[in-house]
């Protein structure tokens, strides 16, 4: 199955580069990631490549595709349990470990392939698409599509089922309507509707979402499904010249229901220096770490929630050292359970068309919060060769 | 906002490159509030699209080359730019309304669209020594400064009318003292010398254009310079083409236009 669709996607590739006004564009990203771990040093290095394709021979149709393949050597397979506290390891047997193992396959895949019809009013993408809500930096409480590294937030996200369609009514005043349907039914398939409104030096946005939310309980493996329902609203302009934003959902569930935030604010100096600061509250997750359990360390993990601890507080400082080279650290803390993960990190423009990036991460914590130095100590660096 | 458009005006010169010279009765007599206004006013023409290069020689001599389309309407008060080359910025697209006071990004590979507040105007376009301020358009030279003549001088072996323009004591404008030299027969400016926000005395920038053309009877220099005497750096912009003969759609200047 897998040649099958390596063949397809060449073949589209070549064919589409042959008859239509195709660009083809993307990038190559080799990754060396080192991480110091409980007395020991682990490496892992990957290969990314990533081909981009876009057409606009008809004029308001845009067809757009990208193909990833990712190889991976080093350390590819870890064990989720070797970071977690002896308290919450303690309470599995060892013959499940292997269960909790997440291993780096090799792997190659179409991240988005979707064709957009727009005119100057309308606009109709079908297809896997990014999707991208929300005004905030660190997280976006209302894109319950994607799940940010809190280390590298402004990561590109994988691409999304859905049928989209953006009306632009009038002047800075648009709806976006979205159906997702990820599983069989319609019913269960998800629903947006998005309006979005641009007053003064503001844009507000008001979203309500339906779909099916599907939680893991890790202790026995079973994944549960509930429908959600959430309403939200975000907003982002300047005060007193600072850059501000928020963005807050409340959740209606079967369960419980439940609210998430962010607030932030941006500064750039005369000198260059940019800051920001956010602050970033989740109902849902825990207020002292003595509760975090294997639950919730693993749906963490694996993207099913965007925090472990309930508040925290995110800042960014970057200037750049000279036209070439940008300085820079990020720092979340824990509100919660008073823990700090801290990331330098440095960016230089190597060439025209490659960029490097050396990112660091460093946990300092007790053992059990959420950047507990058992965490281990690494960092990556990462070059980006577009062509 | 309109602190920016100090370099708003050579903005407009550098995205758009449109300065329409008027005809200029008694120019002789004209003062400084005169000139400006004259030069602003012919600046900025109604409607204009083109292909900029951006050639940027960095702190260690290396050169780095952007491309990029503009459109811009209303005399520069909506102006929109989208990145060509290099492939790293490719589709990459700027929409700047009220004469910058508003700006808006887009990054196609995470179709993310970003609202930047005035403050971000400060950063360095690409590395470049033209700011995002630099490169809305608007009349800040005339709301933001007080102007002085003085002598006619010769710059770039032109005869200039020579203007020294002095931050207003409320303003929040990006220089404390511009002097620029003004072409007498084009009146677009040949040179424009910028001094630092805190220091007066502190010559931070130079912009200087050459090789001024007629282009629908508008005159058009199509290069400019952007020197950084602090960093020891510079820009150019040179236009590749341009067409003032446009009628652009409003809906161009809005989210749907940049992601199109």
């Amino acid at each position: 199955m897998k040649g099958i669709t390596l063949s397809a996607i060449i073949w589209l590739i070549a064919t589409a580069g042959a008859y239509a006004q195709v660009d083809i564009y993307g990038y190559f990203e080799p990754q060396y990631t080192g991480l110091y771990l409980n007395d020991d040093y682990n490496q892992t290095q990957s290969n990314k490549l990533r081909v981009d394709l876009k057409s606009t021979a008809l004029e308001n149709v845009e067809f757009g595709a990208d193909v990833i393949y990712l190889l991976y050597f080093g350390k590819k397979e870890w064990n989720v349990l070797d970071f977690l506290p002896d308290r919450v390891t303690s309470t599995i047997a060892p013959e499940l470990y292997p269960l909790y193992r997440l291993t780096y396959d090799d792997s190659f895949y179409l991240d988005n392939v979707y064709v957009r019809i727009a005119n100057y009013r309308l606009a109709l993408t079908v297809g896997k698409q990014q999707i991208s809500l929300g005004t905030g930096y660190f997280a976006n409480p209302t894109d319950v599509f994607n799940t940010k590294d809190a280390l590298d937030p402004t990561y590109e996200q994988p691409g999304h089922n859905a049928i989209r369609g953006d009306l632009f009514l009038k002047y800075r005043l648009s709806v976006t309507v979205m159906y997702t349907p990820i599983v069989a039914d319609w019913k269960n398939s998800g629903k947006l509707v998005r309006m979005k409104a641009g007053i003064g030096h503001f844009d507000f946005s008001l979203i309500g979402y339906e779909f099916q939310d599907t939680t893991t309980n890790f202790y026995a493996f079973e994944e549960y499904q509930q429908r959600r329902r959430l309403v939200g609203a975000d907003f982002v302009g300047e005060l007193f010249g600072l850059g501000i934003w928020a963005e807050g959902i409340y959740n209606f569930v079967e369960d419980d229901d439940s609210y998430e935030f962010l607030v932030g604010s941006d500064y750039t100096f005369e000198s260059g220096l940019y800051t920001l600061l956010e602050y970033h509250r989740n109902s849902l997750s825990k207020s002292d770490y003595q509760d975090y359990n294997l639950n919730d360390w693993m749906r963490f993990f694996v993207g099913e929630t965007k925090t472990i601890s309930q508040d925290q507080v995110y800042g960014l400082i970057q200037y750049p050292i000279t036209d070439l080279t940008k300085l820079g650290s990020s720092i979340i803390f824990s509100v919660s359970d008073q823990s700090i993960a801290l990331v330098p990190m440095v960016y230089h423009s190597l060439f025209e068309n490659v960029d490097l990036t050396l990112m660091l991460n460093l946990s300092i914590g007790k053992e059990g919060k959420v950047f507990s130095s058992a965490l281990g100590t690494g960092g990556f660096l990462r070059a980006q060769v577009y062509f | 906002m309109k602190n920016q458009i100090n370099l708003s005006i050579l903005c407009t010169l550098l995205t758009v490159c449109c300065l329409f010279v008027s005809p200029l009765p008694s120019a002789q007599e004209m003062t400084a509030d005169e000139i400006l206004r004259t030069m602003t006013e012919t600046m900025n023409p109604e409607q204009a699209q083109g292909m900029m290069k951006m050639t940027i020689i960095t702190t260690s001599g290396q050169e780095r080359t952007f491309v990029y389309e503009t459109f811009s309407k209303n005399q520069g008060e909506k102006s929109l730019l989208k990145y060509l080359e290099p492939t790293r910025v490719k589709g990459q697209t700027i929409l700047m309304l009220n004469d910058a006071d508003d700006i808006w990004t887009f990054f196609p590979r995470t179709k993310r669209v970003r609202k930047l507040a005035t403050h971000a105007k400060k950063q360095r376009l690409e590395g470049s020594d033209f700011s995002y301020e630099d490169m809305g358009a608007s009349n800040t030279f005339i709301e933001e400064y007080e102007s002085v003549r003085h002598e006619d001088e010769k710059k770039e072996e032109r005869l200039c009318y020579k203007l020294e323009l002095t931050r207003k004591p409320d303003s929040d404008a990006g220089y404390s003292r511009i002097i620029m030299w003004v072409d007498k027969e084009y009146m677009t400016p040949l040179v424009i010398d910028y001094y630092h926000d805190d220091d007066p005395e502190l010559w931070e920038k130079q912009l200087i254009c050459s090789n001024v053309q007629l282009i629908d009877n508008i005159y058009t220099p199509m290069k400019c310079t952007m020197y950084n005497k602090l960093d020891d750096t510079k820009t150019s912009m040179e236009i590749i083409e341009v067409d003032y003969q446009v009628d652009l759609p409003d809906h161009l200047f809005t989210e749907m236009g940049m992601q199109r």
